[in-house]
């Protein structure tokens, strides 16, 4: 079986670092930092390690049914979407991940992108 | 610069925030940039309470004089981001003004990541209790294809090493016109039949101490004393030989069907090894099961056939009819006998 992304590249010892700063980078946003403006942190960060886990290929998996759920009522627009891809693009090249694999990841999260914003905004 | 100074430069530098409040009044008369970046510059002397509202001043003036020290944590946000600050407050006189000691550490890191470690220990143990829930499976799976003793060497060694029983008894099972049955039946109902009667044998079976081995069609095979090695496999295969016929008898009463079997018995020596490296299967060889097979074609239908050398072992317990000398395809001339219930189960079978 091929190594996945979180094996390759390390595990939780990644997927914490990376968790961290796209942390810090989408709560700079100003596109999107406010919807995070209330959630608990807690919340916010579990939610980010098992989503990074999942695309990464780690032991989590978020169905797209729990992802339209959980997103629903934020009425998120493409130009959010987009936004954050692009954080989660920087955070990985900053982490020094391959361009291919960097690709790949982000592949995965735009295959998301319908139950992300089912709800959303066109 | 004096000591003083240097004390005050490095107080002001640190990343730890401090403050100190008379504690007369509560007005702060010292606090670093580290404290003003968290809890805003607080002009002139401020309260204490002022700049830190959530700051339960009683309990922190029990916690002082009790203990010498009030420790706690308060969440603040500068910006979208929730700050956790560490509070210690201590208490010192300075030229008989009492003082209180703030010191404020940011725990914002310690407790994002105790948080991501939370969430990915969750994570992990819901994998774990999956997996183990698959390897049960698995290992229930494995169970049906080879006996337990057999299967432990399997995971532990990798493979099965094929071994030699030199002294078991067998029993093999077949049902008189199964073909003509399965051909006018519907298969769904047949297989429903086989089903169910198999599984009665199989309890019988380790009621008795045989372990079933595979079944082939409408066939059944069992063994005694292996692959655990027992003294009295005869026994027992006869034991479940007689029961395997009392329950169709039973069964037959109630049920439109009449399944009638022949059951024939064998002993001596056989080889038990899983056979098949991806399609793994136990199997038992060798001519205590030919015999078994062949005797059991020889039994009239709901009897039991074995050979004489079995006698000893069975005479006690069962009811024994000669059925004189012959010759058995493969094996050779040979004494056989019939095997019934002995007194003491024909007794209880005439009770139920």
């Amino acid at each position: 079986m091929a190594k996945t992304l979180f094996e390759k590249y390390g595990g939780f010892k990644s997927v914490s670092r990376i968790v961290m700063s796209f942390y810090e980078k989408v709560l700079d946003s100003d596109q999107i930092g406010d919807y995070f403006e209330d959630i608990d942190m807690s919340r916010l960060i579990d939610h980010q390690t098992k989503f990074i886990s999942t695309i990464m290929g780690g032991p989590a998996s978020y169905t797209d049914d729990r992802l339209q759920k959980m997103h629903e009522h934020l009425k998120l627009s493409h130009a959010d979407f987009d936004e954050m891809a692009a954080l989660l693009r920087e955070t990985l090249t900053e982490y020094g991940m391959d361009r291919a694999d960097v690709d790949h990841i982000i592949r995965e999260v735009e295959a998301r992108r319908g139950p992300i914003l089912s709800a959303g905004r066109p | 610069m004096s000591i003083a100074a240097i004390n005050e430069q490095l107080l002001r530098s640190i990343g730890v925030g401090v403050a100190i409040a008379r504690r007369s009044d509560l007005r702060m008369i010292f606090h670093n940039q580290a404290f003003s970046e968290w809890f805003g510059e607080a002009g002139g002397e401020a309260a204490l309470s002022d700049v830190l509202p959530d700051l339960d001043l009683a309990a922190v003036s029990q916690a002082v004089d009790e203990a010498g020290r009030y420790t706690g944590e308060i969440s603040i946000k500068p910006k979208r981001r929730i700050l956790v600050i560490a509070l210690s407050i201590s208490s010192a006189t300075v030229e008989d003004e009492r003082l209180f000691i703030v010191e404020c550490q940011n725990i914002t890191r310690i407790r994002e990541l105790e948080s991501m470690i939370d969430s990915y220990s969750t994570m992990v143990e819901r994998n774990t209790r999956e997996l183990e829930r698959e390897k049960e499976r698995v290992e229930r799976l494995l169970l049906n294809l080879m006996p337990r003793s057999v299967y432990e060497e399997f995971k532990t060694f990798g493979v099965v090493t094929p071994q030699l029983y030199k002294d078991v008894s067998v029993v093999m099972l077949d049902f008189v016109d199964f073909t003509k049955f399965a051909a006018e039946s519907d298969p769904t109902i047949t297989l429903g039949e086989l089903n169910d009667i198999f599984t009665a044998f199989d309890r019988i079976s380790e009621q008795y101490g045989c372990e079933r081995i595979k079944t082939i069609g409408d066939a059944y095979l069992a063994v005694a004393g292996m692959p655990e090695p027992s003294h009295d496999h005869a026994r027992a295969v006869a034991n479940c030989a007689v029961r395997f016929i009392r329950y169709l008898e039973r069964r037959n009463q109630s049920h439109p069907h009449k399944w009638l079997a022949r059951i024939g018995l064998g002993t001596g020596a056989a080889v038990g090894s899983v056979v098949g490296i991806q399609k793994y299967v136990y199997d038992v060889f060798g001519p205590a099961v030919n015999m078994a097979a062949r005797l059991q074609v020889f039994a009239e239908p709901m009897t039991v056939v074995a050979p004489d050398d079995m006698k000893e072992a069975l005479v006690e317990e069962f009811h024994l009819d000669d059925l004189g000398r012959h010759d058995i395809r493969g094996i050779g001339e040979m004494r056989l006998m019939r095997v019934g219930a002995g007194i003491e189960l024909a007794r209880k079978s005439r009770q139920f």
